[in-house]
């Protein structure tokens, strides 16, 4: 495994009885990146990040994390890594000092408490709490600090903006953004796609336990279908417009406007478009949530 | 690891306290009571004779009745491995599997804590957490031998608590080998609280059929010396039993390396449904 690569796996399987949850799962993300991991419930995204973390078992396939082999050394593995689980929960009889004390604690008692305090101030969370009073939204900055607080190497994220409010999803997005900055590596998953289109450099695409797509962004954004509007001064008749490789007309009216989709590159309906007299043209740039939809519905389609 | 151990024992503070306490009181009612016995003993002992064998069978010999080691023996000794066996049961299984189900042993396990200290952490504290609750019992007789005629002595109260000790951490155990094993504590402290009950009732009753002494060989409570143990502590037996304990705890131990930890919940056997295999039908 190269000094260059985080993360590695190679054909992981993974079954819980008869369910396969993951079928020879290929995945390799690059130092100081961050990848985000996208899939519906149950593609295995959790699956994945707990068998990085030894607390699962592959039944097959190769793990590197960080140029370790989590099963031969996890205490090492987990050193340099921050854990944020999907479904987070803490002792709720202790306080949020409490429990992040004891986290440091096992940690060694090697974290810079200043910075703690500096995390828990931009999330806005009180560390005087009891963790049974707080709210969904609070208990989850207290999962964002503890993955934090060690300044790890990287930061292993299950849905971490997971039940915050839109200024707080902000916030943690720009702490994953600084943590990278300081040479770390972020792997997470989530289902907010605006959120990973705003951070990840790489997304990868999860089905049934195996990764279909991995790309930029804005790669997958570019390569997918877009919709055009085009209205015009007069009506026209916009049959030629069907003709054009890659476009579909979805919808048109008297003539005056048009609706379509276009596949690929725009160039050939831009060409098209100079024979008529435009008065307006919008294109529809899809979401990265439409892709991942699109993916899905494949998917569902196929069973 | 000690980290874990010292975490977990403040976790046990309170059941520490709660049955640490309300033993030590309740033996220093029963040897506050020893000298309105000791005083009619002539009476005791016509009572004592009418008494069934049956009541012997479980409660030891009654005949000692009078004497401070008989009564002792019988008011707390005689019954004292299935109540307190309950909490032996009950904090093996949940040792790591109540994190487990309540979904907080992932945060934990993401921190460089090897599954071997883990357990060897939780293990420790259990240990410490039951000879502590013996330890205030014992100041419960002591507190009480001062203001009473009873004098067994310090030391020797100590030879039936040993065993006592055994017999919970042997229970403890069993318990928390089981919940390595089976899908849910709940199942886990229910078959270990079953095997109590079962070993308490036929070591007993095997005292009244001969029938029954071969299976009372291989209940753990035949090995509990109660009365016995003020006269001799049986060092075999005593080894037997925390020799049991490290088996039971080293096969749960290797257990836990090589399991999967759950996110949260009950675990399955994963065994198909019935409304599966009739539609299938």
């Amino acid at each position: 495994m190269s000094d260059q690569v985080a993360l590695m796996t190679r054909g992981l399987i993974k079954s819980y009885g008869r369910v396969q949850a993951l079928r020879g799962l290929d995945l390799e993300v690059k130092r100081g990146e961050i990848f985000g991991f996208l899939g519906p419930n149950g593609a295995g995204k959790t699956t994945t990040i707990r068998c990085m973390l030894d607390m699962i078992r592959p039944q097959g396939g190769t793990i590197r994390v960080l140029d370790l082999d989590p099963q031969a050394d996890p205490v090492a593995v987990r050193a340099r890594t921050g854990y944020l689980p999907g479904e987070l929960q803490v002792d709720p009889n202790m306080t949020v000092e409490g429990a992040l004390r004891y986290f440091n604690a096992l940690r060694g008692n090697k974290v810079d408490w200043g910075f703690v305090r500096q995390v828990a101030a931009r999330l806005d969370l009180d560390l005087e709490p009891v963790i049974k009073n707080l709210s969904h939204g609070n208990k989850q900055k207290v999962g964002v600090v503890q993955a934090l607080m060690h300044r790890p190497q990287l930061l292993l994220l299950d849905e971490p903006t997971l039940g915050l409010d839109p200024l707080m999803q902000r916030e943690v997005l720009r702490l994953i953004t600084e943590a990278k900055a300081n040479g770390a590596t972020a792997f997470f998953s989530s289902h907010i796609m605006s959120e990973v289109e705003a951070v990840a450099e790489r997304v990868a695409i999860i089905r049934q336990g195996v990764v279909v797509e991995v790309a930029e962004p804005s790669t997958l954004i570019n390569r997918a279908l877009r919709r055009a509007h085009v209205r015009f001064k007069q009506p026209v008749d916009t049959s030629p417009l069907a003709n054009v490789p890659g476009v579909t007309v979805l919808s048109q009216d008297d003539g005056t406007s048009v609706l379509l989709q276009v596949e690929g590159e725009m160039d050939g309906l831009i060409k098209a478009l100079a024979a008529f007299p435009v008065s307006g043209f919008e294109t529809e740039r899809p979401s990265l949530e439409e892709i991942f939809l699109a993916y899905y519905e494949d998917d569902q389609k196929e069973e | 690891m000690m980290t874990v151990f010292r975490y977990t024992l403040r976790r046990f503070r309170g059941q520490i306290l709660g049955w640490g306490i309300a033993l030590a009181l309740l033996v220093v009612l029963i040897v506050s009571m020893y000298d309105m016995i000791a005083a009619e003993q002539e009476q005791f002992a016509e009572l004592m004779e009418i008494y069934p064998a049956e009541i012997s069978a479980f409660m030891g010999d009654i005949s000692t009745f009078g004497t401070p080691e008989g009564w002792v023996s019988i008011e707390f000794f005689s019954y004292m491995p299935l109540i307190l066996g309950i909490f032996g049961v009950l904090m093996g299984s949940g040792l790591l599997v109540s994190n487990e189900e309540n979904g907080t042993l992932d945060l934990i396990m993401a921190h460089p804590v090897s599954r071997t200290a883990l357990f060897m952490g939780r293990l420790l504290a259990f240990v410490t957490a039951t000879v502590a609750i013996l330890v205030i019992t014992w100041l419960g007789f002591i507190v009480s031998m001062t203001w009473s005629s009873m004098d067994i002595g310090w030391g020797r109260i100590w030879l039936p608590l040993l065993s006592l000790l055994a017999e919970l951490l042997l229970f403890g155990t069993i318990s928390l080998f089981l919940s390595m094993l089976l899908p849910s504590r709940r199942l886990a402290a229910t078959t270990t609280g079953l095997l109590l009950v079962a070993s308490f009732f036929i070591t007993g009753l095997a005292k009244l059929n001969e029938d029954l002494e071969a299976v009372a060989k291989l209940s753990p409570l035949n090995y509990y010396q109660a009365q016995d143990a003020f006269h001799a502590l049986n060092g075999v037996w005593l080894a037997g039993l925390l020799g049991s304990a490290v088996v039971f705890a080293a096969l749960a131990w290797w257990r836990f390396q090589r399991r999967d930890i759950r996110v949260g919940g009950e675990g399955s056997w994963r065994l198909p449904s019935l409304a599966r295999l009739i539609r299938r039908a």
